[in-house]
């Protein structure tokens, strides 16, 4: 008796299931026999078919079927699972360079550059694009691609403004900026609405607010700039600075000198001479630089201070690119950074000294070179060369304090 | 009640050890004996149970056979060679990891 009531209304069963988002065969059968079961069973207790039923689709819910038909099916996609350890594997495995590119770089061993670029290209490139497309495959339902598509921009913005920071290449700034523009606009708000909506009903995923995380240590990395000051105001204060080191660190020279004194072969003496007399050189060339551009816009003898208010771009461009004082300047550096390479053999030495003068080169013709000094204010390039200076300074006593056996 | 976090590791292994015990079983059976078993603290939902379910299917662990109750169908499944096999290891795996997590988490004499 009871079994006919439920077959009378079989086909109503199965429409309302496939109404409900249960289209694949397989699984409909599945469903529909465990349906009845549950009628069944309310039935058993006495009650009838029409509140029984309801009953059991109630409890089942809306969303329910599709999202166990989604599911089902990307269980049985090989192609799918296969993709999906592809990514976990391959984003830890790249999130391991990185971290070993970074320990290189904190202990200034060689290859550091290297590594973080092969780690931090990887994650940009492969593995946050596998992992946000199988993440979104994984959804049922109220699939949403701006979701995936901010996220990934966001990190991958500020994965590469990070990178491009700390490899010199242009455009860090940029990066930065506008990953920190999605994160504010479009990310973090986009986060907020989806927590709220999934309140109760699900855990709030764990890498989003993993990444959420990285993101604002990014930021937080970047951001220790006094905003309340002018730009032009920081770049005075960084070169007083760097000019106080500079003072520092020629004196801490001078001292590992006197407390030298003969201890060392004459052929090491000799070259500790040459080094200091190739960086006292290198230092002459930028003072020139830096008072011919104060000249240029200011009375002669004028302290930086008094000219730092004037945005000149072009004093910059005529000393350092016109006149030619950037490029042998550049030139000389080059050679001094060589003769360096040459006279020290221990590699971490040799790191530090390449970190220290690594605007030479590459770095001299992106940042100094003509076409870039033109566009940037007096103080910038005042800066900048005081930047150098400090490198040159730094390098020049770990150098010597190496050839002293310290 | 048992969380669902707690149970998702496991499910495939409940299921290849109820119907190694059992021999063939229709899904809402299955349901209800983890129920009556784990004294009502487990409850499968379908959503959890048939995609476990296929998944074992199409690797070949276990098998189905159709029968006719009333006029809709009924999925019976059970084990193949491969799956009972694999339910064994699944179980020592499984014991081990208990044992292993009872270890690390027994209550330090004090």
């Amino acid at each position: 008796m009871i079994g006919a009531t439920i077959d009378d209304n079989l086909e109503r069963i199965r429409s309302d299931l496939a109404g409900r988002g249960l289209t694949c065969q397989r699984l409909l059968d599945d469903v529909l026999d465990h349906v009845c079961c549950m009628v069944e069973e309310k039935m058993h207790a006495g009650e009838d078919f029409e509140s029984s039923y309801g009953a059991v689709l109630d409890s089942i819910g809306e969303n329910r079927l599709p999202e166990l038909q989604h599911q089902t099916l990307l269980n049985l996609d090989k192609k799918f699972q296969r993709m999906k350890n592809f990514t976990y594997i391959f984003g830890l495995s790249s999130a391991l360079v990185t971290l070993l590119g970074a320990f290189f770089k904190r202990m200034h061993w060689p290859g550091a550059g290297i590594l973080l670029t092969v780690g931090i290209v990887l994650i940009v490139l492969v593995f946050l694009p596998l992992y946000f497309v199988t993440n979104y495959r994984e959804q049922a339902e109220k699939k949403n691609p701006v979701y995936p598509v901010v996220g990934y921009l966001t990190l991958a913005l500020l994965l590469a403004g990070a990178l491009f920071k700390i490899m010199h290449w242009p455009g860090a700034g940029s990066m930065v900026l506008l990953g920190t523009g999605f994160l504010i606009v479009g990310f973090v708000p986009l986060y907020v609405v989806n927590a709220f909506r999934r309140a109760g009903k699900q855990k709030v995923a764990l890498p989003y607010v993993v990444m959420l995380l990285v993101g604002i240590a990014i930021i937080t990395l970047f951001a220790n700039v006094n905003m309340s000051k002018t730009s032009l105001e920081l770049y005075r204060e960084e070169a007083v600075q760097n000019e106080a080191s500079v003072q520092q660190v020629r004196e801490r020279t001078a001292a590992l000198l006197e407390l030298a004194g003969d201890s060392v072969t004459a052929d090491r003496q000799g070259s500790i001479a040459r080094i200091h007399e190739q960086a006292r050189s290198l230092q002459v060339r930028i003072e020139a630089m830096q008072d011919e551009m104060i000249s240029l816009v200011g009375e002669p003898g004028a302290f930086i201070g008094d000219v730092q208010a004037i945005d000149n771009r072009r004093a910059g461009d005529q000393v350092i690119s016109k006149d030619g004082a950037g490029r042998e300047f550049d030139l000389e550096a080059n050679i001094f950074r060589e003769m360096l390479e040459e006279m020290i053999d221990d590699p971490v030495v040799r790191g530090q000294i390449g970190d220290h003068l690594e605007f030479t080169g590459k770095i001299w013709k992106i940042e100094y070179g003509a076409g870039h000094v033109l566009n940037e204010p007096l103080v910038k390039n005042y800066y900048k060369l005081s930047d150098a200076a400090k490198g040159i300074a730094l390098a020049e006593y770990v150098a010597i304090r190496n050839l002293l056996g310290n | 009640m048992i969380s669902n976090d707690l149970l998702k590791g496991t499910l495939r292994t409940i299921v290849l050890k109820l119907l190694a015990d059992n021999g063939r079983m229709y899904g809402y059976e299955i349901t209800k004996k983890v129920e009556e078993l784990s004294t009502g603290k487990i409850r499968l939902t379908f959503g959890a149970l048939y995609p476990v379910l296929h998944k074992l299917e199409a690797d070949g662990h276990i098998t189905t056979e159709t029968e006719y109750i009333g006029r809709r169908v009924r999925k019976y499944y059970s084990l193949t060679e491969v799956g009972r096999s694999g339910a064994q290891q699944k179980l020592d795996e499984f014991f081990d990891f208990v044992n292993t997590l009872t270890y690390v988490l027994k209550p330090s004499p004090a």
